[in-house]
Order: C-alpha cells, then sequence, then structure tokens
C-alpha cells in the first residue's frame, strides 16, 4: 500500500513536469499553428540559463528558476523574430513552419551540446533543500511540492489570462484567424511574440523543475519532455489546458505505476503506444480542440 | 581532404538521399510522413540477418529489404492514410517512437541496447546501382498517370476528387513507394554504418531526411537527391571549426532557405521563370494548399488569397 502511494506521489511529481511542458507546447501549436519540434531545446536553454546563474552567483532557487523561465523566453522570441515570422510573412505553410522549428532545435541542441559539454552535470548542491519530508512513511522530495504547486499556477493562472483578460482574448482571436484578428484591431505582431515567449517561458520552467527533481544538467534534459510532452497535449487535444494537464499527470502516473509493477522497457511501450492509438483513434484528443475549424 | 574521404562522403550522400527520396515520395502527394525512417530500421534488420546468417546474395537482400519496407508501409497505410495533414506528420513521428521501442524490446531480432553490428560491406557499385534505378523509377514515375494525378492531390485534394482522382489510393501508391524506398536505403545505410542500434533509426534521421527533401526541393525528386548530398557533404567540408560547428551550420542553413527560398534548391518552377519553358507560370500561381511552401518567387504577390 505504501509502494503504491509512493508511486502515486512519483507519478504526480513526474506528471506535473509533463503536463506544464505540454501546457506551453500546446499554446505555441494551437495559436501559432507550429508544431515546434524545437520546444524541447527552448526548455534546455532555460535549464542553462539557471545551472549558470547558480554555478557563477549565489543566488537563491526561486531566483534561478525565474531566470530559467526568462532565459527560455528570451530564446523562444529570437526564434519568433528571426525565424517564425520572417516565414509567416512569406506565407509558408505547415510544412516550412515545421522545417523551420527543426532548423532552429538542431541549432540549440548543439549549442546547449557545446556550451555544457557531452557529460551530464548536476545543480549545485543546497540550491534547493534535497532532505525529503516523511509523511506518513511516504517520501517526498519538497521539489515534489514545488512542481505540482508550479502546475496549478501555470494551469490555472494561463486559463484565466486567456479567458478573461482582453490580452488573452487576442491571443485566442490570432490563433484562431490571424487576418481577421487584425482587420478588427489586434496587433498580431505583439500578439504572437506575447505567445512565443510565454510557450518558451512555459518550456524553460518544467525544464528547470525536471533538472532539480532529476538532479541531472545536461543537453538532452529538455528531449525527453518533448516527446512526453508532445503525447500528453495529442492525447489531451491541441489548444486545450484542462486536457494537457490531465493528459501530462495521466502519463506520469503511468510511467511510475509501469516502472513499479511492469517493467522499465514498457514504460516508453505504454506512453507512445497510447500516443500512436489516440492519433489514430481520436486524433482531436480526450475533450476535443477547442479551435474551431473553417469549412 | 582525400580522395577517399570524398568518395566516402558521397556514398553516405547518395544513401541519404535515396532515404529522402522515400520522404519525397511521401510528400508527393501532400503526406508530411517520417515513417520513411521506420520503413528504414525494417529494411536495416533484415539486411543484417540475411547476409549475415543466411549468406543471401547482396541484391537479393537489397529487393527484399525493399519488399520488407513496402509491406510496412502497405500495412501502416491501412491505419494512417484517413488523417489529415498535421496528424499524419504527428501520428508517423509517433511511428518512429514506438519503432525504438520495438527495436529496444526485440533483443532476439535486434540485439535490443546492444545493437547488431554489420559485417557484410557492399560495394559502391550497389549504391550506385539502387541510385541509377531510383531516378529511372521517379523519373519514370513523374511522366506518368499517377505522377500526374499525384501532383493534384498534392496541390488540390478538392480539384483531385471532382477530377475523379481516386485521393486515398494515389496516397497509398505513394505511401507504399516511400516504403519501398525506405527498406532499401535503410539496408544500404546498415552496410555504411557498420553498426545499427535503435538511435541509429530515430527521431534526428527523421528530421534530417525531412530537411534534406526540402532544402533541395519538395517539388521534384531530385530535391531529394541534392539536399541528401548537399546535408553530408557541407558539414564534412565544415568540420573541425569547433565541436558541433557542422550540425550548427546545418541548422542555420535550413532556417536560411526555408525563410528565402521556399522551395529548395532545386525547383522547377523557378527552372521555367529562368528558362522560359513549360506551362507559363502564372497560371500556375495560386498554388500552396495546406501542407506545401506556398508561393515561388516572382512580382506577382497573392498573400491573403485563398481564405
Amino acid at each position: 500500500m505504501d509502494l503504491l502511494l509512493q508511486q502515486l506521489v512519483n507519478g504526480l511529481s513526474l506528471g506535473s513536469l509533463y503536463a506544464i511542458f505540454a501546457i506551453g507546447f500546446g499554446l505555441i501549436f494551437a495559436n501559432m499553428n507550429i508544431l515546434n519540434v524545437a520546444h524541447g531545446a527552448f526548455a534546455t536553454w532555460g535549464v542553462i540559463a539557471a545551472y549558470f546563474l547558480l554555478i557563477n552567483a549565489d543566488v537563491p532557487f526561486w531566483v534561478a528558476v525565474l531566470a530559467g523561465v526568462l532565459g527560455s523566453g528570451a530564446i523562444g522570441l529570437l526564434a519568433e523574430l528571426f525565424a517564425f515570422k520572417p516565414l509567416r510573412d512569406r506565407n509558408a505553410g505547415m510544412l516550412g513552419s515545421i522545417i523551420v522549428a527543426v532548423g532552429i532545435w538542431i541549432i540549440l541542441l548543439n549549442l546547449a551540446e557545446v556550451v555544457l559539454g557531452p557529460n551530464p552535470k548536476a545543480m549545485p548542491e543546497g540550491t534547493f533543500p534535497s532532505q525529503p519530508i516523511d509523511v506518513f512513511g511516504i517520501v517526498v522530495p519538497p521539489i515534489f511540492l514545488v512542481n505540482f504547486a508550479a502546475l496549478v499556477v501555470v494551469a490555472v493562472g494561463l486559463s484565466l489570462f486567456l479567458s478573461k483578460t482582453r490580452f488573452g482574448a487576442a491571443i485566442r482571436s490570432v490563433g484562431f484567424k490571424p487576418e481577421t484578428a487584425s482587420i478588427v484591431g489586434v496587433n498580431t505582431k505583439l500578439v504572437l511574440s506575447v505567445t512565443a515567449i510565454l510557450a518558451a517561458g512555459i518550456a524553460g520552467l518544467a525544464g528547470v523543475l525536471t533538472s532539480f527533481s532529476t538532479n541531472n544538467v545536461s543537453f538532452t534534459v529538455g528531449e525527453g519532455l518533448l516527446l512526453k510532452g508532445f503525447a500528453a497535449v495529442v492525447i489531451g487535444g491541441f489548444g486545450n489546458i484542462r486536457g494537457a494537464v490531465i493528459a501530462g499527470v495521466g502519463i506520469g502516473l503511468l510511467e511510475a505505476m509501469t516502472l513499479q509493477y511492469l517493467s522499465t522497457t514498457f514504460r516508453d511501450a505504454i506512453t507512445f503506444g497510447l500516443l500512436l492509438a489516440f492519433l489514430v483513434i481520436r486524433p482531436q484528443g480526450i475533450f476535443g480542440e477547442l479551435k474551431v475549424s473553417r469549412a | 581532404m582525400n580522395i577517399v574521404s570524398i568518395l566516402s562522403t558521397l556514398e553516405f550522400g547518395i544513401v541519404f538521399g535515396l532515404l529522402a527520396l522515400s520522404v519525397y515520395s511521401a510528400l508527393s502527394t501532400g503526406l508530411l510522413s517520417l515513417a520513411s525512417i521506420a520503413f528504414a530500421g525494417c529494411g536495416a534488420f533484415l539486411f543484417v540477418h540475411l547476409t549475415d546468417q543466411l549468406n543471401w546474395s547482396p541484391v537479393l537482400v537489397l529487393v527484399c529489404a525493399a519488399g520488407v519496407g513496402a509491406v510496412a508501409a502497405a500495412l501502416l497505410s491501412v491505419v494512417l492514410l484517413h488523417l489529415e495533414s498535421h496528424y499524419i506528420a504527428m501520428a508517423t513521428i509517433a511511428v518512429v517512437l514506438m519503432t525504438r521501442v520495438a527495436v529496444l524490446n526485440l533483443p532476439g531480432v535486434t540485439g535490443g541496447v546492444n545493437g547488431l553490428a554489420v559485417f557484410e560491406q557492399l560495394s559502391p557499385l550497389y549504391i550506385i546501382g539502387a541510385l541509377l534505378i531510383s531516378i529511372w523509377v521517379f523519373a519514370r514515375l513523374r511522366r506518368s498517370r499517377y505522377g500526374l494525378a499525384s501532383e493534384i492531390v498534392r496541390e488540390d485534394t478538392t480539384v483531385a476528387a471532382t477530377l475523379g482522382i481516386n485521393i486515398r489510393a494515389i496516397r497509398r501508391v505513394s505511401f507504399v513507394i516511400s516504403g519501398a524506398f525506405g527498406g532499401l536505403a535503410g539496408a544500404l545505410l546498415a552496410s555504411l554504418y557498420g553498426y545499427i542500434d535503435a538511435d541509429t533509426f530515430f527521431m534526428d534521421l527523421a528530421f534530417v531526411c525531412l530537411a534534406a527533401v526540402v532544402l533541395g526541393g519538395a517539388f521534384h525528386w531530385i530535391g531529394a537527391l541534392v539536399g541528401g548530398v548537399v546535408f553530408t557533404v557541407l558539414p564534412e567540408l565544415l568540420r573541425g571549426w569547433f565541436d558541433q560547428a557542422d550540425q550548427i551550420l546545418n541548422g542555420l542553413i535550413l532556417v536560411i532557405i526555408m525563410i528565402f527560398l521556399p522551395r529548395g534548391l532545386a525547383d522547377p518552377l523557378r527552372w521555367r521563370t529562368i528558362f522560359g519553358v513549360g506551362r507559363s507560370r502564372r497560371a500556375r500561381l495560386p498554388e500552396g494548399p495546406e501542407g506545401s511552401p506556398d508561393q515561388g518567387p516572382g512580382p506577382i504577390k497573392v498573400k491573403e488569397a485563398q481564405s
């Protein structure tokens, strides 16, 4: 029983990270119409920003997380300004945006390897309390609580931002149809830049928290997140924050349970099998896409 | 750079070009498919078993590799082809992810995490032979009724349906051709690498192939070959500046090409404008439905025409 609860806790933490990443990935897909394969690399660069701040300056945990978010947000903005925007101006279709994302991914991944070196590193000791809390016999590292809290803040905050504010409405309108949005007075350039920063920043948050949770700083941190986040977005439905959260946490729980009760080798098989099954049988995800498609 | 390394680089370039042809084949009917990598994996592992354990002749093995790719593609086409453009891309990405899982979990066939050593080294003649056959096949296909139909299916499915073209059938054929060439290229790649494992046929290779197609030009089969060779030779020339310089440059080239030359290096539309041959380009301009880079160079801007 304790074992089951322990794995539930582990899965919840892991799933929170997947879900946070998936929210950002889904945001960029639904509102910018880009299948952004570079999103994992954005997360990695958030980790790099946090890591170098931590080893060079004695800053608290929260500052490092913030640096990670800002760092990857800046990368997202650069990608938008120098790659996605020029491409959009030339009206290239979905294929063009995927290829450009592939290009950015190659650049960022290899630069990350140059910066971090091929061997994994660890976050500096003592930045965040690593002493686990004992709750009725279940071991809960404090970072787990942060992961879960971050998911709640991001999911609720972004939902409210998108549904209740004027700027959120602008983001959704540009996601629906940029031309129409600009006719009614939305500053599309600004909106798309902010969307890119938000999505990349959320990826950075997921990356930094993953690095702290697994105590692993390497140039491939984002790649694992990308694949699982992608699965979560597809299963939950694009542009659907609730779906991404449920699917992300679900995948995390499923993986923890598979590790415990089946075997390591089945972990990816189940996640990606589920992904493939959803794409073939129900491509719109559990809750369907929020985006209304035109006839 | 000596002559031997140039030749070996060229060999790699041609084989990547063949794999890119596999991606092109699906793309030529508007299917953005990365499943070619999975087919290449099937072909590669079959190649190892048939050459090392059964000692079959290379030609026969290459034919079998192409065959197993085609069969895999035919089976996949049953479940995948009803999907829309983005979803085809994502589903084939999922297929590649699943392939890796399968390779890792079938150690009896694939060597699992340890991979397999490939002892059979094919002579370059086989690669050149495969290249010539591929060129012949694609050149013939382009001029055939299938080639015409596939171009229409890619540009506008509604028009294709109105003309009585069976879209699903055309796409299935293109997918099976993609499978055959994927399997063939995979077998050749295995013999070049000398060692294959689960990570050989994974997302990196998939994206590089897709990138090669688009870099070379996604509107003519020669683009895939050009892209494959350019994408292999160029980094080789620049190796040694600093770590990963070649890869980073690949990425930069990709972004720049997509922005400034969205139809790739080899673009039949541009040849028409330059050499003034073929149909008038005004008649062809408003194109570019979902899934294809839009608009060649030229004075006529029809930016928001289709909505």
